[in-house]
């Protein structure tokens, strides 16, 4: 299974009335469709805001998506729009050069904010960030490369199995106790 | 929980396709919560977390907005269950009444028009209503005609009168 076929499969049981299955569409992409709107959204005070009409905008337009092109694409799309919109309503002008949704996995949005962001939740996400690169390169090797291969390079299971020379069932274990490694570090901080 | 954590692990990875897990994390906050990190960390190695709070999690206000506006929906206000469908029966229904109506007035200005061609007058007939007065001819009552009688005839009719008063106060004098 791909990942279009992840979402096609939570889109399909939305379509059929289990609301609570959006759930883990939002919670899949918020991080990315914040990120797309630092582009746009000055200030990173009104991300969860704008982020929340994306999703909800998302929601009420799922019934007429056909599942022509990825979930991912048609979501960008929106989260750009939403974006103007919202620029459009604080009369502020939408950047002069577009991003493309290829291109938004990859932006660095962070140049694009004002010196009005909260400095205490810019020091915080830095926090987060740390812990997560530090606990990974505290990681034994070879959790470290199955977890990197998986999230980095974004190779499947049996690629990582050739690469390693171990069965598939070892990677899926590695990587779940990287996981596991990372998260019991994380948690924490995020529930503070 | 520990038990679908790896399962969760291999769902995020798109290396498993188990309805039953997704059932497992949709039932269990926990799991989504966790679902949640594993994917943010991912996120944060691939650099797609800059500029904002990694704090801000909008699922449970999403849905709750989604909520809401679900209820809003299928509260119907009861006077848009009582208006009628679609308003064409009732147009259609004032539109023939109007319709009925002016042909009925037609026929009767159509028919009085030819009964009065067609009748011919026979003045040796009564008729049972005669709208022509026994004089002849009918006076609008607030027409006011100018007077015609003469000075003679004004003086006549004077006298009579004060013969009349005379004459009436004579018979109150002899009324006891």
């Amino acid at each position: 299974m791909n990942e279009r076929e992840l979402d096609l499969q939570l889109i399909q049981r939305i379509q059929n009335g289990e609301q609570q299955a959006f759930s883990l569409l939002v919670r899949k992409y918020q991080t990315r469709v914040a990120n797309i709107l630092t582009r746009y959204v000055r200030s990173t005070g009104d991300i969860p805001d704008v982020s929340q009409e994306v999703f909800i905008k998302v929601y009420r337009s799922l019934p007429n998506f056909r599942g022509d092109s990825a979930f991912y694409t048609w979501l960008f799309r929106i989260t750009v729009n939403t974006a103007k919109n919202y620029l459009t309503s604080q009369s502020r002008r939408p950047p002069a050069s577009d991003i493309d949704a290829d291109e938004a996995d990859s932006y660095d949005g962070s140049g694009a904010l004002k010196d009005e962001d909260n400095p205490e939740a810019i020091l915080h996400s830095q926090e987060v960030k740390r812990v997560i690169l530090d606990t990974i390169n505290n990681l034994p090797d070879e959790l470290k490369s199955a977890i990197t291969l998986r999230e980095l390079e974004g190779m499947s299971y049996d690629e990582i199995a050739q690469i390693e020379g171990c069965p598939i069932g070892t990677v899926r274990s590695r990587i779940f106790r990287a996981r596991e490694a990372i998260d019991k570090q994380l948690k924490p901080l995020l529930e503070n | 929980m520990k038990e679908y954590a790896q399962d969760l692990s291999s769902l995020i990875d798109n290396e498993l396709d188990e309805e039953t897990v997704i059932n497992e994390i949709l039932e269990d906050a926990e799991l989504q919560q966790q679902f949640s990190r594993y994917q943010l960390m991912g996120d944060v190695m691939r650099d797609e977390s800059n500029g904002f709070d990694l704090r801000i999690d909008v699922t449970d206000s999403v849905m709750a907005a989604i909520a809401n506006e679900v209820q809003k929906d299928n509260v119907v206000p009861l006077a848009s269950k009582v208006k009628p469908a679609n308003n064409v029966v009732p147009f259609m229904k004032r539109f023939g009444q109007y319709a009925i109506a002016a042909s009925v007035a037609g026929v009767v200005v159509v028919s009085s028009l030819m009964v009065n061609q067609n009748s011919v007058t026979d003045p040796s007939v009564t008729p049972v209503l005669s709208t022509v007065p026994f004089g002849g001819a009918a006076a609008p009552v607030s027409l006011q005609v100018a007077p015609s009688s003469t000075k003679d005839e004004i003086k006549e009719q004077n006298e009579r009168l004060e013969a009349l008063l005379k004459d009436h106060q004579l018979q109150l004098q002899i009324q006891p």
